[in-house]
């Protein structure tokens, strides 16, 4: 065989191998079942990145439809989890706009707010201006638009005064 | 008689056969895709233990100290001419041979870490003992008059000294620790169960050190296959 073709052949070893070897120092998969589970995640966020790379990146349309339909049934740990998979590179405003969407519908109530699940809205929000600073959702559903009055009404949420003890509060909306 | 004419005739024959040489590509196949092939499998191999109770994989990560080691290593390497930097890297030769080269070099060195990161206990005084023993013989090294063989002989010794502190003292002292002082108390094996809260071991089944004395003796293999001149 040509000696040029070995050599080439030992670099090409090298870096497979060895990329191999730093992917399961990197991944610790803890037995051959998890290697496959593990090997497995790699690929689909590799090809993520990928399309990344390559500007062809999509949405999962599927998933996404999915998220949607639970969002409308009120089903917001369902619908977070289907956003967050439709989008695992976070590049998409509009899908990074209804997750923090979720917080507030599932942390809003008629008597007190889930300040923990409002903290983690104000912070996707942050996501969805790092996209779009210039964002608006047009799903008449969501009758908070924009970035900046979603981020109102969860700091409004997250702050207690004294009209909180109004009575007449119990009649409030959720948006 | 004609036995014995038969059996002159065999040994004449045999005389008369010259040994074959090497061939070229033989030589190319065990510098380029043997020896990196071996060295990576140390690699892959020497940061991996077995759990105790589960059977779990278990990579371990090499510490730092493992890294500057191995630079020391290489560089007994180069002073006992194990290796000839300049059989390896040259701008006389081709940039495909250059970086096939850096491929082998970069094999031995990632190898060199792990042998390392296998033969040194994981934490505590022990890690501190054996490593501050290899800084002494490796500094001491560094100074002596050496020679490839004596070399060889030098860290066959070394290495398997540490393995048998490691994997044949310090591994059949430990055991899984108890979670509360009444499971220390209760569990029948104080000693053991002191010795490994104390020292800091790591309960690790007995296959560990199985596989890292292959890790090992791949390791020395590769060694042995190493060629002061690649090119």
């Amino acid at each position: 065989m040509n000696a040029k073709f070995i050599q080439i052949s030992g670099i090409a070893l090298t870096v497979v191998y060895g990329l191999f070897v730093v992917w399961i120092y990197w991944a610790s998969p803890k037995n051959l079942a998890d290697f496959e589970t593990k090997a497995r995640e790699s690929v689909t966020k590799a090809a993520s990145k990928a399309s990344v790379v390559t500007n062809t990146y999509e949405i999962d349309k599927v998933k996404f439809q999915e998220g949607l339909v639970a969002f409308r049934s009120e089903n917001f740990i369902v619908a977070r989890d289907r956003f967050q998979k439709s989008d695992p590179e976070k590049r998409d405003a509009r899908v990074q706009y209804y997750i923090a969407y979720t917080f507030y519908r599932q942390g809003w109530g008629r008597f007190s707010n889930d300040d923990e699940l409002f903290l983690k809205g104000l912070k996707q929000l942050e996501e969805v201006k790092r996209l779009d600073s210039d964002f608006k959702a047009d799903d008449p559903d969501l009758r908070l638009a924009r970035p900046v009055e979603l981020e109102n009404e969860f700091r409004e949420g997250l702050r207690f005064t004294a009209s909180d003890l109004n009575p007449f509060k119990i009649g409030r909306e959720r948006k | 008689m004609e036995n014995e004419e038969i059996t002159v005739v065999t040994e004449k024959s045999i005389e008369q056969v010259e040994p074959i040489p090497a061939s070229e590509n033989t030589v190319y196949y065990r510098n380029y895709l043997l020896l990196p092939s071996l060295f990576l499998t140390v690699t892959l191999l020497g940061g991996l233990r077995i759990g105790l109770s589960g059977g779990e994989f278990v990579f371990v990560r090499p510490a730092l100290i493992a890294l500057v080691f191995a630079v020391v290593l290489v560089v007994l390497f180069v002073r006992s001419r194990l290796i000839e930097p300049v059989g390896w890297f040259s701008e006389r030769f081709s940039a495909l041979e250059n970086v096939a080269a850096g491929a082998v070099m970069l094999s031995l060195y990632a190898a060199s870490v792990q042998v390392f990161n296998s033969l040194l206990p994981e934490a505590g005084l022990p890690f501190w003992i054996v490593a501050f023993c290899f800084c002494w013989t490796l500094w001491n090294n560094l100074f002596a008059p050496f020679d490839a063989k004596r070399l060889l002989q030098s860290l066959g010794g070394l290495f398997a000294f540490a393995f048998v502190v490691k994997y044949m003292v310090l591994l059949n002292l430990s055991v899984e620790g108890s979670k509360s002082w009444w499971g220390f108390i209760s569990s029948g094996n104080i000693t053991s169960e002191a010795i490994s809260y104390l020292l800091a071991i790591p309960p690790y089944a007995g296959a560990t050190g199985y596989i890292q004395f292959f890790a090992l003796a791949i390791y020395l293999i590769g060694l042995f296959l190493l060629k002061p001149r690649l090119n």
